[in-house]
């Protein structure tokens, strides 16, 4: 019987274990994602959400071509006037060339809005949340106070792209609003009005202000939002809608602790925080670097960028005077496979191959200034604004005498493009004026035009004279010329929205 | 949670019931008598060893021995004695009758045989469920290196596609049709009796002795939650009862290159001349006289394409009449394609040791691989080890454990997406004009002054289309795409028999891997010499683990009744570490490690844990071996949903009626086997790709030093199981002695609750929820026919053929319809619907390209905008049918086999082609030949639009570029010569044999260049296309 006493001892100690197996082990968590319940609790915590909310805006990669909210700005670029794409390049030949932000399953357009409405919700829990968590009243107005701001920069962005200038028509459709967070039920609301979609953009960024006046932020930590972002910000909301008294007050107050740059800064590339115009940018590390990516389209003259996609128009240089420390920036380029193309050598990738990204500085806030001003009717305040600008860059100074508003407003927005040239604001000040996109071929002109030959220096040191390459998409896609308001200047709602928001167009 | 209590504590209480009432009528019936026998293989008189003999209805049971002899005790005027060996035909005797010697004849088909099924092996011709299965004979003769990429046609109802020719890779395996849509739609894998987790291209597939395919749910349910989509089980070799050692030595060489010719490109002549008449074209456009287009076309054509290959007394190669100037021919034509491919080698060899006695019994086997690809740096060498043992320790309990190691190193260049690095890619979209070794202006090659050697072009110059500052037969060699990995596999088992009929079985089995990838940019060449270079390595381990106690009943009552009864507990666990960091800027070339790189770029890390708990039952009932009923119940709570809705129950109910034992059919000399069987039931898919499918989530995304999240996922405290529903209705025959043999199954796999992403409005922050939404169905037949047309002593042939239908509908969605992609589902629609922009053909007025749109009138109307047309739903990319055919001839001593795999139907988005079908605004990209058909004044009928430099979208996706997706591939032919007997036995031997293997040698397929095995959703991705390879080699037994 030995045996059979074996196995019955055999027999329970397994039919033992067999139920004492742990169901706990079916609770697991996981080690890159927080759950939500433990986040609102605290100020503190909150503000994790914050900082999340900026580092997914700007560091996302959608495709390598849409590299975070840099993205939106180069695209404006590409459908502006000055830059000129060459058109077998990775990455902005199709927004170029106005085939791309039409087609609504096209990645970018599912990108920009995917990104611009994902900030506004995470804005949206921090804002509605943070009034019951615990900490100071302090952080909470920073944090909140940062977070209307941001949620208002979105929107601004969108009333920007999506629909023509307010100034248009203040009441045509937009964008949809929501200032509540999402919950499982949530549907998609309707379009808004632009003038809704302002009103909104003000009132967050003025509840921000009140918010924010407190706070302080260190000088290098430029990607925070502070009163001068938030005043930047106001001042492109009210330029945008025709308030030319409180564009030209909050632009003047934004830039204050910001003086413009000198010729070396301008010409370092565009790559720091620490440059003394910059008001707001994000800060990128080498471990932090996907907004960095965008310098591979912009940085035209530095060995590591993979694409030096934004050349320049080669009549943008013509606006320029030969003493203007900026027209330095211009070189043909003599590398082989790029002969003849204009470089405009403003952005350059630092050593360790990352770059700022710079959102607001104060060379904007004197141009939105002197703008708001010719447009109020105040020329000379105008001017003089502009040629503060114009003189620190040695530039001919605008003589006002005898010039009309729109002498001076012209000439204001043509110190806009080369001032601005690359930062994202080419296709937003088309739309905001109206003005419509001018694109010349770069030839000798006349009955039978032929190519105009620049002179460029090759790797070998030797000189040539080659065609110079200019625009090669010079109509809409459907061969007619440009003009002003064409809906193929704006960014369509993607397909993704159309499809499952049913009330989009009520 | 109730609910669980109390199930767990009634199944608790009747184990122990039934487990109590056993014990105590524990006695040992009378009138038992010892019998010897003796088996042999019919028609060779060999001696078979290993053979399974047992008392039916009961576990009494035994082994033969090295001569095929066996003793048992038995009743002699009752029982029934069953003798059962893999790949025969089993064979029932009295046990009156059985002392004398049993021939069991080799099955010439795969109806009557034992198989691997869950927890167990059944004889095909008495299972309820629907199984394929394939032997281990039939993968010995394939030369690859994962087992999935031998599945193809092969058997009925399997879907194997090898989506890339990159050596060590696997193929995506689909069992009855899709699923799932946004859950996995991949069987489960399962070896030696428990789920695998480890790394399929460590098995050796010469260990494999046999590999059973469950497609039903009664053969799968009782893997409950994770046989949904089908089971696949390996099992690998075991040693005989030889009492001698067996030595096994197989070597292989083989050569290796591309299955089908890439795409054809235009010539040089061609090129200059139609990049000509691009740049002409669009000075026309621009409003310039035809004479200064042309001029300015002549003129600037060198420049836009950076190189002059006619040399420098042809400065304008191209004339203004747009022909190459006469005397003018190309000083150079490199190939890219030639480059960057060549012939592979592949070695394989293998040894094993196998034998044991009546209580013991092992299999040791050592193999090594390297198989070179076609592709330039691309390899994948393996070294593997398995040792499996099993000992009958005590009469009532035996033991056995299976360990398997394997490190393989793979050399994986980028092979796939567009990145510059992809080798297949890049080859075939630089213009061959462009030279590998830079060229002088006369055509000459430049020379290092150095070393007088050829010096690499990496194309500073060339277009940003024809990836400048690249030259991948450079970097190729000098970078590193490393894929290191270790898998250690092991499965013990005890087995306690506490009585003839209970008997309890714990496994435990663990699967490790750890896999190492290094990725290195060298700084001196290429894309990196720019940046110092870069490294990156990773590192993923993850291991899991399963245990199981399984208690099981087998009893025969009066004869006529045989129940067989199973209960059991499994706990299931898995774990994932990854870490992995990259690095920037070496100093010196040949340093590969992050240590020698001075900027650090990233570290990261992150784990995973997943667990299962489950409990399961089955009963097994016949009645006079005619009549069987199976029915299966499974809970399984798994770790992926919320503690309210993670218990799930699965169940399978089956049925299956021999015919052929009935009186009426008997005795009908003609007639074999008839079997007529059915089986319902319900499985679950929890796998929808995150661990955590419950709580509303919140990314971690850190900023510039401070702690960051976003938001990632929304709250879903509901979310549930998938319920996979199957039906399976099958008829099996065999006629005439077994020459015929053919069954026929019906099936119908409904899904319900599908793991859904349902859309959402992104606007509201989120682009979907999870969701338990939607529902689909595959139904479909499958056809396997088993003959041998001619059978004599010295020749006989085999032809197996395999023919598989399904549809896949959709038939319940939470709204209209859901894009995925360029796919678009609807109800009534399949998962793989393709949803493109309608191609309307080129305007043969003005060469433009068009597409349809639908206006507000609703009418169907023509667009040349391409961002204007509308996306309509078309063609579907799943096959209608697809299958094998296998003919088998032996003659004399010669084996022939050639498996022919087809799948006709379905359609392929051919996204790599239109790479190369720019219509003039990528100059430098190579152009397929297609471009001579060009739309030009003289040319109007046409479906390739004027050429420009300006872009038209005509190369975008639309249903221009859907090309049938019909293939046949020739997937393995094998020639095999065994040395005859007499010369074996002289050189004391037992066999040696030679063989000549081919692999995908000729391929029929519609559309040039394409490699028309392409992944199942029918969307190319610039992968490293299938490899043809011949190989020779030699196998010894001793």
């Amino acid at each position: 019987m030995t045996r059979i006493y074996q196995k019955h001892i055999a027999l329970f100690s397994i039919l033992f274990f067999l139920f004492t197996s742990c169901e706990k082990e079916l609770s697991t968590s996981p080690t890159t994602s927080v759950s939500e319940d433990k986040l609102f609790t605290t100020v503190e915590n909150i503000e994790t959400v914050l900082n999340g909310t900026w580092s997914y805006m700007n560091d996302t990669y959608f495709t390598y071509a849409n590299p975070g909210y840099g993205a939106i700005l180069r695209t404006s670029d590409a459908m502006g006037s000055d830059a000129v794409i060459n058109p077998s390049k990775y990455g902005f030949p199709a927004a170029y060339s106005f085939t791309q932000m039409q087609i609504n399953n096209d990645t970018r357009v599912s990108a920009f809005w995917t990104l611009l409405y994902k900030v506004i919700d995470n804005c949206n829990n921090i804002i509605t949340k943070i009034d019951a968590s615990t900490g100071s009243q302090e952080k909470k107005d920073q944090i909140k106070g940062q977070a209307l701001a941001l949620r208002a920069n979105s929107y601004l962005t969108l009333a920007t792209f999506y629909q023509f200038t307010y100034l248009k028509d203040p009441e045509a459709k937009a964008v949809p609003i929501y200032t509540e967070p999402a919950k499982p039920t949530s549907e998609g609301n309707p379009k808004a009005s632009l003038k809704e979609v302002y009103n909104q953009i003000i009132t967050d960024l003025t509840e921000s202000q009140t918010l924010l006046s407190k706070y302080s932020r260190s000088a290098s930590a430029k990607y925070k939002i502070n009163t001068d972002v938030v005043k930047g910000l106001l001042a492109r909301a009210y330029l945008n809608t025709g308030n030319w008294t409180e564009a030209a007050k909050n632009a003047a107050e934004a830039r204050q602790a910001y003086p413009l740059m000198n010729a070396s800064e301008y010409t370092a590339g565009f790559n720091s925080l620490s440059n003394s115009e910059w008001i707001w940018g994000h800060g990128q590390t080498t471990d932090q670097s996907n907004a960095s990516y965008n310098f591979h389209f912009l940085d035209v003259s530095s060995a590591s960028s993979y694409y030096y996609s934004f050349m320049a128009d080669p009549y943008f240089k013509d606006l320029f005077d030969a003493n203007d420390i900026r027209s330095q920036l211009f070189l043909w380029d003599g590398l082989a496979g790029r002969q003849g193309s204009l470089r405009y050598q403003k952005f350059k990738f630092r050593e360790n191959q990352t770059a700022d990204i710079v959102l607001m500085r104060s060379s904007e806030m004197v141009l939105i200034e002197a703008e708001a001003k010719a447009r109020g009717g105040l020329l000379a305040e105008a001017a003089q604004r502009l040629n503060e600008l114009k003189t620190i860059r040695n530039a001919s100074l605008l003589d006002v005498s005898g010039k009309s508003e729109a002498d001076v407003v012209d000439a204001i927005l043509i110190e806009r493009r080369k001032e601005l040239w690359g930062e994202g604001f080419a296709l937003s000040d088309i739309l905001r004026t109206q003005g419509k996109v001018v694109r010349k071929a770069f030839n000798t002109g006349g009955a039978n035009p032929g190519p105009v030959y620049v002179t460029i220096t090759d790797s070998q040191g030797k000189t040539a004279q080659v065609p110079g390459i200019g625009h090669s998409v010079l109509v809409l896609p459907d061969k007619t010329p440009f003009v002003a308001n064409s809906p193929y200047y704006l960014f369509t709602i993607p397909e993704l929205e159309v499809n499952n928001n049913p009330r989009l167009n009520d | 949670m109730e609910f669980f209590y109390l199930l767990r504590s009634r199944l608790l209480s009747a184990l122990l019931l039934t487990t109590l009432l056993l014990l105590t009528s524990y006695s040992v019936s009378a009138q038992q008598s010892r019998i010897t026998g003796r088996v042999l293989e019919a028609g060779t008189s060999e001696p078979l060893p290993g053979v399974s003999v047992t008392v039916k209805g009961s576990t009494n049971g035994t082994l033969t021995d090295a001569d095929g002899r066996y003793t048992i005790q038995v009743s002699p005027n009752e029982d029934i004695l069953r003798f059962a060996f893999i790949g025969f035909e089993t064979k029932e005797i009295s046990a009156r009758q059985a002392s004398a010697v049993i021939e069991l004849k080799q099955a010439n088909n795969t109806l009557n045989e034992v198989v691997v099924v869950a927890y167990g092996t059944a004889n095909r011709s008495n299972f309820t469920g629907s199984v394929s299965s394939i032997k281990g004979d039939q993968l010995e003769s394939r030369p690859v290196s994962n087992i999935a990429r031998a599945l193809q046609g092969v058997a009925p109802g399997i879907q194997s596609t090898a989506q890339s020719g990159q050596p060590g890779t696997d193929a995506t395996i689909r069992i009855r049709g899709i699923g799932s849509v946004n859950a996995s739609s991949a069987p489960l894998y399962v070896v030696d009796g428990n789920p695998f987790s480890g790394d399929q291209a460590s098995i050796n597939p010469n260990d494999i002795a046999s590999v059973s395919i469950l497609k039903d749910a009664a053969s799968s349910a009782l893997y409950g939650s994770r046989g949904a989509n089908g089971v696949i089980i390996i099992t690998t070799k075991q040693g005989k009862r030889s009492g001698e050692t067996r030595v096994g030595a197989n070597f292989s060489q083989g050569f290796s290159s591309r299955a089908v010719k890439d795409y054809n490109h235009l010539s040089t002549d061609e090129y200059f001349e139609l990049t000509w008449e691009a740049i002409r074209n669009n000075q026309l456009a621009n409003g310039v006289s035809a004479a200064n287009a042309a001029q300015t076309a002549s003129r600037t054509l060198v420049s836009s394409l950076s190189i002059n290959p006619y040399g420098s007394a042809f400065p304008e190669p191209v004339g203004l009449d747009g022909k190459i100037i006469s005397g003018a021919t190309p000083l150079w034509n490199d190939s890219w394609v030639d480059e960057l491919t060549r012939t592979g080698k592949r070695t394989q060899a293998d040894i094993n040791f196998s034998g044991g006695n009546d209580k013991s019994q092992y299999y040791i086997s050592g193999g090594y691989l390297n198989d070179e690809g076609m592709a330039i740096g691309s390899g994948f060498k393996r070294y593997n080890a398995r040792v499996n043992v099993s000992t009958q320790a005590k009469k009532w309990l035996s033991a056995g454990l299976n360990i398997s190691a394997a490190n393989s190193k793979q050399d994986y260049p980028q092979s796939e997406d567009t990145q510059t690095s992809n080798v297949i890619n890049f080859s075939r979209i630089v213009a061959n004009f462009y030279p590998v070794y830079k060229r002088n202006a006369d055509g000459s090659y430049e020379l290092d002054p150095i070393t007088n050697n050829r010096v690499l072009d990496y194309g500073d110059y060339r277009p940003s289309a024809a990836s400048p500052r690249t030259n991948l037969v450079g970097t190729v060699g000098l970078d590193k795409s490393e894929i290191s990995k270790d898998n250690v596999s092991g499965r013990a088992f005890l087995e306690a028999t506490f009585l003839p009929e209970l008997k309890l079985r714990t496994t435990y089995s663990a699967d490790l891997t750890n896999q190492n990838d290094h990725y290195y940019t060298n700084p001196s060449f290429g894309e990196g010499a720019a940046t110092g270079g870069s490294v990156s390595k990773s590192n993923y381990r993850t291991l899991s683990y399963t245990i199981n106690n399984i208690l099981t009943y087998d009893k025969r009552f009066n004869d006529d009744h045989h129940l067989n009864l199973l209960a059991g507990q499994e706990f299931y666990s898995f774990n994932k570490k990854q870490i992995s960091g990259s690095r920037a800027r070496f100093a010196f070339p040949d340093f590969y490690e992050p240590d020698a790189a001075s900027q650090l770029n990233s570290f990261n890390g992150y784990s995973d844990e997943y667990a299962l708990l489950s409990f399961l039952g089955r009963a097994e009932y016949d009645y006079k071996s005619r009549y069987f009923f199976s029915g299966s119940l499974r809970t399984d709570g798994s770790s992926r949903f919320s503690p309210s809705a993670r218990w799930g129950t699965f169940w399978s109910l089956g049925a299956s009626w021999k015919a052929s034992e009935e009186e009426f059919l008997k005795n009908q000399s003609w007639l074999d086997l008839l079997t007529l069987r059915a089986s319902y039931g319900g499985q679950g898919n929890d796998n929808l790709g995150i661990y955590y499918a419950y709580e509303g989530l919140y990314a971690v995304s850190n900023n510039l030093g401070e702690n960051g999240v976003v938001t990632s996922r929304l709250a879903t405290p509901d979310l549930k199981w998938e319920t996979n529903l199957n039906l399976n209705v099958g008829l099996d025959i065999s006629v005439l002695n077994n020459r015929l043999g053919a069954t026929f199954e019906f099936f119908s796999r409904r899904s319900k609750d599908l793991l859904f992403k349902q859309p959402k409005a992104p606007s509201i922050g989120y682009s979907s929820i999870d969701a338990n939404i939607g529902s689909l169905q595959n139904n479909g037949f499958e056809v396997q026919l088993n003959t041998v047309p001619v059978l004599s002593k010295n020749f006989r042939w085999g032809l197996d053929v395999n023919l598989t239908h399904y549809k896949n509908k959709i038939t319940a969605l939470p709204q209209q319809y859901v894009d995925n992609g360029n796919k678009r589902l609807t109800v009534g629609g399949s998962i793989y619907d393709f949803y493109l922009k309608e191609w309307a053909g080129v305007n043969p007025e003005t060469g433009s390209p068009q597409w349809y749109r639908t206006d507000a009138d609703n009418n169907k109307v023509i667009t040349t905008q391409y961002g204007q047309a509308t996306s309509y739903i078309g063609k579907s990319a799943l096959p209608d049918f697809f299958g094998g055919i296998t003919n088998t001839f032996r003659v004399f001593d010669f084996e022939l086999s050639a498996l022919l795999a087809y799948s006709v139907g379905g359609y392929v988005l051919d996204r790599d082609y239109v790479l190369i079908l720019h219509n003039g605004n990528s100059p430098g990209r190579a152009w397929g030949k297609e471009m001579l058909n060009r739309w030009t004044p003289e040319n109007t009928n046409t479906d390739v639009p004027a050429l420009s430099t300006t872009a038209n979208n005509w190369n975008s996706l639309s249903t221009r570029f859907l090309y049938d997706a019909s293939y046949a591939r020739l997937k393995n032919v094998s020639l095999r010569y065994h040395l005859p007997k007499p010369i074996l036995e002289r050189l004391k031997i037992s066999d040696l044999s030679v063989s000549l293997i081919g692999e995908n040698l000729l391929t029929f397929y519609g559309h040039q260049g394409m490699d028309p095995e392409q992944v199942i959703d029918g969307t190319t991705y610039f992968r490293y296309p299938a490899i043809k390879s011949v190989s020779a080699g030699i196998q010894l037994t001793f």
